[in-house]
């Protein structure tokens, strides 16, 4: 089955829709990819630091207890947030064939979150963070964040409730969710540890927070994009509408439970924990749902990512989600949690979810969204070739070697008798694979961010077909994918 | 209205009772003969929890991120091997065994618990009981590898600054403060009776 061949009216009702979002979307995605390679750079320095302690000590704005606080703001509100917030109004507008009001209003919104960022980071760095992981900036900074953040996303809800003549599409079931939720889990965590005095449950809320920001928010606009972008390019519906209904209500039902697990065993009453533990485990069927739905549209046609660089990325960004789910799953059993807990496993488990799962989907959208605005192409198919394969394996390198430094830190420390500093010596191999990760990372983020810039300045190709990763002439496949995408 | 109920159900049962009812910390005496040896009269004792100026020490412990190293949390032996690490649940050895894992009112005098996010270093919770010592706590943060060669601490030189007399260094009131933090984390105050009745 191929999806019908839009009419020129429909074509030009497209073109005027990505005409209103060309300013306030370009803008989103190329601050946050700036964003991306800054958070990139403290990623490596936070990580040199790490594996070499004695690096810049007479410098207090190079310690690893700044840098990896840094590091993880910048990458989840300077890059993260920001590409999903330009994500969600293109898709918004697309779907509900609407145009992007207000745009001079978003980009001057955007301005005041890129500040408030910039503000918070520059505030850890200075010495004034909370050491509350994403929590980090100064107790005054969330409305800042909270005051930008509704003004973009606000036209997310006037677009949705535009008339129209069939129901939601499955996308726009999971925008709506991400919208409405993350100012919800926002205010909650930031109200509770701004406000009111209740040591653990801070601590604990904070976790919750997290969680729910990955689960809530980063998952909900992934998945969204890859039920657009892969029945768009495989030009076939969705396998099945009811199963993607079903894997958006389980996570619905299942997300705000989860995020207490990281302190298992932890001052709590057991209760809280052990739920959150569940629920955590549970919600792998929504996203082995997810994940198998998706895979079964693109069944027959699975060619197609090797000339769809929007498809590849988009695909590697669920798989990774799968695995993340499946391994937050296992983390969160006691069996295997009582080894992994404060092990870098943590921090492996942060980048899987953030680089692994949520970039690499957001890169897949900025594929297919940015020629569409600029009305220019990709300047080189090369150039997005290196990007994916840099990124795969500098990803899976670090989360792997992450990982595995966690089960060895765990084995180590159920060594009581021996003096601590073992399992610190025992991690240097693994740290050091992941400073090498790192630069791979950098140089992969720094490809991608000069291709944006390029086309954010017009300097894009002048293509009347879109890039492709390989073109074959003549090749069936080729002529599929070229068709799919347009 | 189902997206409101999927998440307000987690977020009223998970988060607002569980805070609300956290927020409101009781104190629990201990009965007679059951007086801990260091004096307290009450469980949590906020002023045996508190060192010189330890409030201002655990804002630099944050600032300085080291929760992003150290944790602050001793889990029961089900949960993890933390009860057995020498020193990590609290004092040991003596007449009396005061190791224990740690309870949310060992936290009543921060604002929010640094419970922590890896073990780069070791646990913190009890390390007032394994360094006693003023300066070896300085030495810890001035001259780490001094202590242990191989040990993954990096040197927090920036908080201490040359001495008036020219010869060596001295703490700024930022290492003072905390030194005073680090030494005021004791979290294996004896439990109370009626503490252990009400759980």
């Amino acid at each position: 089955m191929t999806a019908p061949i839009p009419t020129p009216e429909e074509m030009q009702e497209r073109a005027e829709i990505d005409r209103s979002a060309r300013y306030p979307v370009m803008f989103l995605f190329t601050s946050a990819a700036t964003w991306l390679l800054v958070s990139s750079v403290l990623g490596l320095l936070s990580t040199l630091k790490l594996r070499f302690p004695s690096l810049w000590e007479a410098c207090p704005f190079m310690g690893y207890g700044r840098l990896y606080p840094m590091f993880l703001n910048a990458l989840v509100y300077g890059w993260a947030i920001q590409a999903g917030i330009g994500v969600m109004l293109w898709l918004m507008a697309r779907l509900s064939r609407s145009r992007i009001q207000h745009p001079t209003l978003i980009v001057v919104a955007a301005c005041i979150w890129n500040g408030g960022v910039a503000l918070g980071v520059i505030s850890v760095w200075l010495g004034a963070g909370r050491s509350l992981p994403l929590m980090d900036f100064p107790g005054w900074f969330w409305p800042i964040l909270a005051l930008s953040y509704s003004l973009m996303v606000v036209w997310v809800f006037s677009m949705a409730g535009k008339k129209r003549s069939q129901g939601f599409y499955v996308s726009e079931l999971f925008l709506i969710g991400a919208a409405v939720w993350f100012p919800w889990v926002y205010l909650t965590a930031n109200l509770f540890i701004n406000k009111y005095a209740a040591p653990v449950m801070g601590a604990g809320v904070d976790a919750w927070y997290v969680s729910n920001l990955i689960y809530f928010w980063m998952a909900p606009v992934g998945i969204a994009v890859a039920y657009f972008i892969v029945p768009k390019i495989s030009a076939r519906p969705v396998y099945s509408y009811p199963l993607a209904q079903f894997s958006f209500w389980a996570m619905a039902a299942l997300a705000g439970w989860t995020g207490f697990s990281r302190f298992m065993g932890g001052p709590f009453p057991a209760w809280i924990p052990s739920i959150s533990g569940t629920a955590t485990i549970l919600i792998l069927i929504a996203i082995l749902t997810t994940v198998s739905n998706l895979l079964r549209t693109l069944k027959g046609c699975t060619k197609l990512w090797e000339y769809s660089p929007s498809l590849r990325f988009t695909v590697f960004g669920m798989l990774m989600l799968a695995i993340y789910g499946f391994l937050n799953a296992i983390g969160s059993t006691f069996e295997f949690g009582k080894n992994l807990q404060f092990s870098h496993f943590v921090a492996g488990m942060d980048v899987l979810a953030l680089l692994g799962f949520f970039s690499m989907t957001m890169f897949g959208a900025f594929y297919f969204i940015v020629p569409r605005i600029t009305g220019t192409e990709w300047v080189s198919a090369k150039g997005i070739r290196a990007h994916f394969w840099l990124s795969t394996y500098a990803v899976s390198t670090l989360v792997l070697f992450a990982l595995l430094s966690g089960f060895a830190q765990g084995e180590d420390l159920k060594e009581w008798d021996r003096a601590f500093s073992v399992s610190y010596v025992n991690s240097t191999p693994y740290t050091l694979g992941r400073c090498f990760a790192w630069v791979v990372i950098v140089y992969a983020n720094f490809v991608f961010f000069r291709q944006l810039a390029q086309m954010f300045c017009g300097r894009g190709r002048k293509s009347a077909g879109p890039t492709l990763l390989h073109v074959e002439p003549g090749s069936v496949d080729s002529a599929r994918a070229i068709e799919g995408i347009q | 209205m189902g997206l409101g109920i999927c998440f307000g159900l987690p977020w009223l049962i998970l988060v607002v009772v569980p805070y609300l009812s956290a927020a409101k910390v009781g104190t629990f005496a201990y009965s007679e003969g059951d007086h801990p040896e260091d004096g307290q009269k009450v469980y949590p004792d906020p002023v045996s929890q508190r060192y010189g100026s330890s409030d201002y020490g655990r804002q630099v412990y944050a600032a300085e991120g080291c929760a992003y190293c150290h944790t602050q949390v001793i889990r029961p032996t089900y949960a993890g091997p933390d009860m057995w690490i020498p020193g990590w649940a609290g004092r040991e050895g003596g007449k009396e065994n005061f190791a224990r894992e740690t309870q949310p009112e060992d936290y009543v005098t921060e604002p929010v618990a640094l419970l922590g996010y890896q073990r780069i270093g070791p646990d913190l919770s009890n390390v007032g009981h394994r360094i006693t010592d003023r300066e070896e706590m300085h030495r810890h943060l001035r001259d780490p590898r001094e202590l242990e060669l191989e040990g993954g601490m990096p040197s927090f030189r920036h908080l201490y600054r040359r001495s008036l007399t020219g010869e060596g260094v001295e703490p700024t009131s930022r290492a003072d403060a905390l030194v005073d933090y680090l030494l005021s984390l004791k979290k294996d105050q004896p439990l109370p009776a009626a503490y252990l009745s009400r759980n």
